[in-house]
């Protein structure tokens, strides 16, 4: 295992500049942050290579105070038994990405989805601009600056009755007369 | 003779009797709460022994559940599903998504007040409501159809225009049809 991990580390260095590995003491799970120009050719010397046939998961972070999105990419490998983690940090504001449905034809659904929830840009990206919402005409929902409680309360009637509604924790704490502890503050009204 | 007050009185009578015990609800479910719709339809708690039973078509159905969240693309497939159902029909909002959000009181996609879009008519509370309290809330549906106060198809013909409004707000995109009822 250690073995096929350390050739595989030092295949991707040598081959793709920018390659930093992550440290991350797990068994069977490489880590590695690259630039996304070589996020295609990576996974597609992964796939077809590598024997890393298998895209577990695609997914997007949202770093709002460092003004970056970070996508990671989990693919693995059935023969070797082995999970690789591609990351790359994108622009917020010019979010764009190297399209890779051709290497994986199921990335689509999720490049669809990070098109409608994160306004993350693929080139050459196909398929229907609506994908979960509809007629949708606001800032991409699933953006962290998206503030949903007030987008709500604009759209949508509400029921009065809820205005009063209080702290549910603080409450106890009045009751029961214990102090709040540190961690719980901050989620605190 | 047949339009005397006291003959049609009787003919409500038997004719709101009738139709208490046929409820037909339609096979829909919205949201998370039709999980509770199997175990009231089956041998557990049994609804079909009052008479409510699972219609296929819109067409075919008197009521129409609710059940739980409703999304804005949902809304407007049940708008358009409750438009086609034919008289007596009925609405009834399941759980407390349909009443005032619920958990879902700050989502950018669901709606919050389920009673500005469509006429309800019973509502039942819960978060779910247990198939105890769905047989509750049908008995209390068939109590105001007996007693001729389940309206709700009558207030949605009369203020149709409010109605429109409130849905039209939130389905920005309008392209359904016209009915005329």
């Amino acid at each position: 295992m250690n073995d096929i991990k350390a050739k595989l580390t030092e295949h991707i260095k040598a081959n793709f500049p920018g390659a930093a590995e992550k440290d991350f003491k797990g068994e069977n799970r490489i880590d590695f942050s690259i630039d996304k120009e070589f996020i295609p050719s990576v996974l597609t010397y992964l796939k077809n290579t590598a024997g890393f046939i298998h895209l577990s998961h695609i997914t997007c972070v949202d770093w709002l105070e460092e003004g970056e999105f970070e996508m990671i990419f989990i693919i693995w490998s059935p023969t070797d038994k082995l999970k690789v983690f591609i990351r790359t940090r994108i622009d917020r504001e010019k979010a764009v990405m190297p399209n890779i449905d051709m290497i994986w034809r199921q990335a689509n659904t999720y490049e669809r989805e990070f098109r409608e929830m994160f306004g993350i840009q693929f080139i050459g990206l196909k398929g229907a601009k609506d994908f979960l919402l509809e007629d949708w005409e606001g800032p991409p929902p699933m953006r962290r600056d998206f503030d949903t409680a007030a987008y709500a309360k604009d759209a949508f009637f509400e029921r009065p009755g809820r205005e009063d509604a209080l702290d549910v924790r603080e409450e106890i704490i009045k009751r029961s007369r214990e102090e709040i502890p540190g961690f719980a503050k901050k989620y605190s009204r | 003779m047949i339009n005397d007050k006291n003959s049609q009185k009787i003919v409500d009578i038997i004719q709101n009797w009738a139709r208490k015990h046929s409820i037909w609800v339609l096979a829909y479910g919205t949201g998370c709460g039709a999980i509770e719709i199997p175990p009231t339809m089956t041998s557990r708690y049994d609804a079909e022994r009052l008479g409510v039973r699972g219609a296929a078509t819109p067409r075919q159905a008197d009521v129409l559940l609710i059940t739980g969240y409703l999304t804005t693309k949902t809304l407007k497939r049940v708008i358009r599903v409750y438009e086609q159902m034919q008289d007596p029909k009925y609405v009834i909002g399941f759980g407390s998504c349909t009443i005032n959000g619920g958990m879902y009181y700050d989502s950018y996609n669901t709606i919050k007040v389920l009673d500005k879009y469509l006429p309800v008519d019973v509502y039942i509370n819960g978060c779910m409501p247990r198939p105890e309290a769905v047989l509750a809330g049908f008995g209390k549906l068939q109590q105001l159809i007996a007693e001729g106060k389940a309206n709700g198809a009558a207030e949605y013909k009369a203020n149709l225009e409010k109605y429109r409004e409130n849905q039209k707000r939130v389905i920005p995109n309008w392209i359904m049809p016209e009915y005329n009822w």
